[in-house]
């Protein structure tokens, strides 16, 4: 039973939109459709609602949108619609929001076991930062970080970075293999991947919460793997190594979950 | 009591059951994946008379030997395959009725790499999200394997005397359908802009398919464009077929599995019809790519498909009639 979920209001919902749309083709099967503008908040909302707009199965159910920052990248079957076709839809779209689309958002706690091999990087973050490694971490714990969208590999959670003031560069060699429930930064963002995966990201933390499920269990429904949704929102907290041991394999989930 | 029939696996190397992929998947953040060429999976099926996402075998680089329960329909589509019924050669693209018992060889020659194996009624195999398609960040699908069975929904009385080794449907497939050329079909990317003139090196220059070819990508070596403006992509979407230039001597061509977030700029982007080609292509071999438009790919795409309800339209007519 998928549990219940707090509704509460987004940024999402408040936004004005000024946004420029600009659309170009990505081969035969495919559209890219960027969002300009200067504010990017205002522009990721645009963009995760164009791509809810267009995920309703309107124009036909096979044409799927995927969300990012400033870009949907929208796919097709040639045999069932045309890109020409998706284009006016999309020149038709009501940039504006409405109550209608109004996108709840969650928050989800997330322990974590910050440093040694949980977290390899994490020293080498707060040298780039100029701070303690303790000062990191607190600035990682301080805010929530907003989910913009799921990426590859396997619906990863991508935020938001800490306020750490500077940009922290990837790794030169990305590492063949980081655990499930690493949580990384890179550049202004951070990650927290569900399942085990090549990064190049710095990966400071672990979290021993079990993040991706394939029997249908999930609390966004059986139409997801992970428990979270673009929009939502993560708040990171640092535990010891036996509260990581007693939490390993508890299904991560919502904080107001009944 | 039902008696499902059963499909025993005598030999099997890199095979699973898949379908044509998990569209609800990328707006989740899940790669769609499902079989690479999309253009063999729907064949098998419509030869059989299954509906187009039925779930399929797909054998990769190897073959697979099966041994059924009960009297089957199947076809064998992809590379170019000659199953062989008890040692027997029958020819590929085209329904094929096995008797109970009888031993099914699909081998797959050097001209290409994946065969897909479609059994009327198809299998009965775990989903998610709409799909059985193998994801292998999830771990998630059906891999087959020697020893194990694979649970059809249905038999079919035989077709077809074999005694007389007649082939007695002609669905209209072509005889050269199976052919791989050596030639892959790109659109320019949105990004091809970033690298200026150095672009048309991409379509001067040969390029040898690389060992590391796998669902998520196809790496070919040779002249790799280089951007010629800097500052890091911001992730974005990446649809499959986009060719990428990743530091390095090698291109990168994204597959099915591909994660569905990039931050490399995309320089072209293969055709729906160069997917299925480019599924096909070995280790070693060398290829080109060729620049079309969106248009005429659109058009060589839909005589593929119209093709292929052609075929589904008349397997299904005939089935009809001899039931």
């Amino acid at each position: 039973m998928p549990a219940l979920r707090r509704h509460e209001p987004s940024a999402m919902t408040v936004m004005r939109t000024t946004a420029k749309i600009d659309i170009s083709p990505c081969g035969d099967a495919a559209l890219r459709v960027t969002v300009d503008g200067d504010d990017t908040d205002v522009v990721w909302a645009a963009v995760h609602r164009l791509a809810g707009w267009l995920n309703r199965g309107d124009i036909h159910p096979t044409v799927s949108a995927v969300p990012t920052y400033d870009a949907v990248l929208v796919e097709f079957d040639p045999y069932h619609t045309t890109g020409d076709a998706i284009m006016s839809y999309i020149r038709s779209w009501d940039a504006a929001p409405d109550v209608a689309s109004a996108v709840p958002s969650g928050v989800i706690d997330v322990p974590v076991l910050f440093g040694g091999d949980a977290g390899p990087d994490l020293e080498w973050v707060a040298g780039v930062v100029g701070a303690s490694v303790a000062e990191v971490v607190r600035l990682v714990c301080a805010k929530e970080h907003l989910i913009r969208c799921l990426g590859g590999p396997a619906a990863s959670a991508m935020t938001d970075g800490p306020e750490f003031g500077v940009p922290v560069p990837r790794l030169a060699t990305p590492r063949l293999r980081v655990p499930p429930g690493a949580i990384s930064v890179a550049g202004r963002q951070a990650v927290i991947g569900p399942v085990a995966a090549p990064s190049g990201w710095r990966q400071i933390g672990r979290t021993p919460l079990t993040i991706l499920r394939t029997d249908g269990s999930g609390h966004t429904g059986s139409d997801s793997v992970v428990p979270y949704r673009p929009g939502d929102r993560v708040r990171f907290f640092p535990v010891d190594e036996g509260t990581y041991a007693a939490l390993l394999g508890v299904p991560m989930r919502y904080r107001n979950h009944d | 009591m039902t008696d499902r029939p059963e499909l025993s696996v005598e030999a099997a190397t890199a095979c699973v059951v898949t379908d044509l992929g998990r569209t609800s998947g990328p707006a989740r953040g899940l790669a769609v994946n499902g079989a690479l060429d999309q253009f063999a999976a729907r064949a098998a099926n419509a030869l059989v008379g299954n509906a187009p996402t039925a779930p399929l075998i797909e054998a990769t680089g190897f073959g697979v030997t099966l041994r059924p329960s009960h009297d089957i329909l199947l076809a064998v589509t992809g590379a170019p395959a000659e199953p062989a019924v008890d040692g027997l050669p029958h020819p590929a693209w085209s329904p094929l009725s096995v008797r109970a018992g009888e031993t099914v060889r699909v081998g797959i020659s050097d001209a290409g790499l994946r065969a897909y194996v479609a059994v009327h009624g198809s299998f009965d195999v775990p989903m998610l999200m709409g799909s059985c398609a193998p994801d292998s960040m999830i771990e998630f699908g059906t891999p087959v394997t020697a020893g194990m069975s694979l649970t059809l929904h249905r038999s079919h009385p035989p077709l077809v005397n074999r005694r007389f080794g007649a082939t007695v449907f002609d669905f209209g497939i072509p005889r050269d359908i199976g052919r791989v050329p050596a030639v892959l079909d790109v659109i320019e990317g949105p990004d091809a802009a970033e690298f200026g003139t150095g672009l048309q090196r991409l379509f001067d220059s040969p390029y040898t398919v690389t060992p590391r070819i796998n669902h998520v990508g196809l790496r070919v070596a040779g002249h790799v464009p280089q951007r010629t403006v800097t500052g890091e992509v911001l992730s974005r979407g990446v649809p499959v077929g986009a060719v990428e230039a990743p530091a390095g001597d090698e291109l990168l061509v994204l597959m099915r599995g591909r994660g569905i977030t990039a931050g490399y700029p995309v320089l072209a982007v293969l055709t729906s019809r160069a997917l299925d080609v480019a599924a096909q292509l070995r280790p070693g071999q060398e290829i080109r790519f060729r620049r079309t438009s969106a248009t005429a790919a659109t058009a060589a795409y839909l005589e593929r498909r119209r093709l292929l309800d052609r075929v589904a339209l008349r397997a299904r007519t005939a089935f009809a009639a001899l039931s």
